[in-house]
């Protein structure tokens, strides 16, 4: 299974989010992955992610979301990650904003590694030194250095 | 009602728990709180000693979500470390439960649950 290291290209790390508003800026970390081919169908796979988000918090606390779908919009799971200084509302139960925001898109037949991807993610997250780094990166090397030390 | 405490555990009967929770919170249109708690101070069990507890346990909240996404139930996952008894009966306070569920065969101590919650519990065999 890949890492999340390998799943996150450079080209999808948004170190200055300029929106404020969270479909906003799902939509600002999904162009760079239709982009880079890896989401087939923009509108199908914002649609998808909107509902998950309509349903349900993805803001998982610590200023940490993951907005994620599984669609068949998407052709190989694939991560982008979007830093906000001032904070973009997802309803996290902790009532705080989320400053770093890591989008998953996932084909449909892929759920194990859907899963363990989120699993892991989430795992790695809660670490302060992790959230450190990032929140100190000051380019998409620095993003993947950080996650590559410390991912297991 | 409008929000249950679903206790998640590594347990055979952990599906059966699931899936009559979300039936009953699609059926009730109220707010599932799936929570998995992680004691650092416990020794693993035997057959979790070369994995890791903390991915298994998210991954298992991870596969509930997406079970409640297809069906429409609303959920939110919850993820802590200490002593699960006490986590949980914590938690229901804090996010007002009116309802816990567990499996009946989790390892809490089902009476002592019961006992120290002000809350319904169910155990679902």
């Amino acid at each position: 299974m890949a890492k999340i290291s390998e799943l996150l290209p450079r080209s999808a790390i948004v170190l200055n989010l300029q929106s404020k508003e969270k479909f906003e800026v799902i939509s600002e970390l999904v162009h760079p992955l239709v982009a880079a081919g890896a989401i087939t169908e923009e509108s199908e796979f914002v649609s998808a992610i909107a509902r998950r988000e309509n349903m349900e918090s993805t803001g998982i606390g610590l200023g940490v979301a993951i907005p994620h779908a599984r669609t068949k919009a998407v052709s190989s799971i694939v991560l982008a990650f979007g830093r906000s200084d001032s904070g973009v509302d997802f309803n996290s139960l902790d009532g705080k904003p989320s400053h770093l925001i890591f989008l998953i898109a996932a084909p449909e037949e892929q759920k194990t590694e859907y899963i363990m991807t989120l699993a892991r993610l989430s795992k790695l997250l809660r670490k302060d030194e992790v959230r450190i780094g990032l929140n100190k990166a000051g380019s998409p090397d620095d993003v993947v250095r950080v996650i590559v030390q410390h991912e297991s | 009602m409008e929000r249950i405490l679903l206790y998640v555990e590594d347990t055979p009967g952990m599906a059966a728990a699931v899936a009559w929770t979300l039936r009953l919170a699609k059926g009730m249109s109220c707010r599932v709180f799936a929570l998995s708690v992680i004691n650092p101070d416990a020794p693993l069990r035997r057959d979790t000693q070369t994995s890791d507890a903390e991915e298994r346990a998210w991954s298992m909240l991870y596969e509930i979500e997406d079970d409640a996404f297809q069906k429409n139930a609303r959920i939110s996952l919850l993820f802590e470390t200490g002593d699960s008894l006490q986590q949980l009966i914590s938690l229901s306070t804090s996010y007002d439960a009116e309802l816990i569920v567990a499996s009946a065969d989790c390892r809490l101590v089902c009476a002592e649950l019961v006992r120290q919650s002000n809350r319904p519990v169910v155990f679902v065999k």
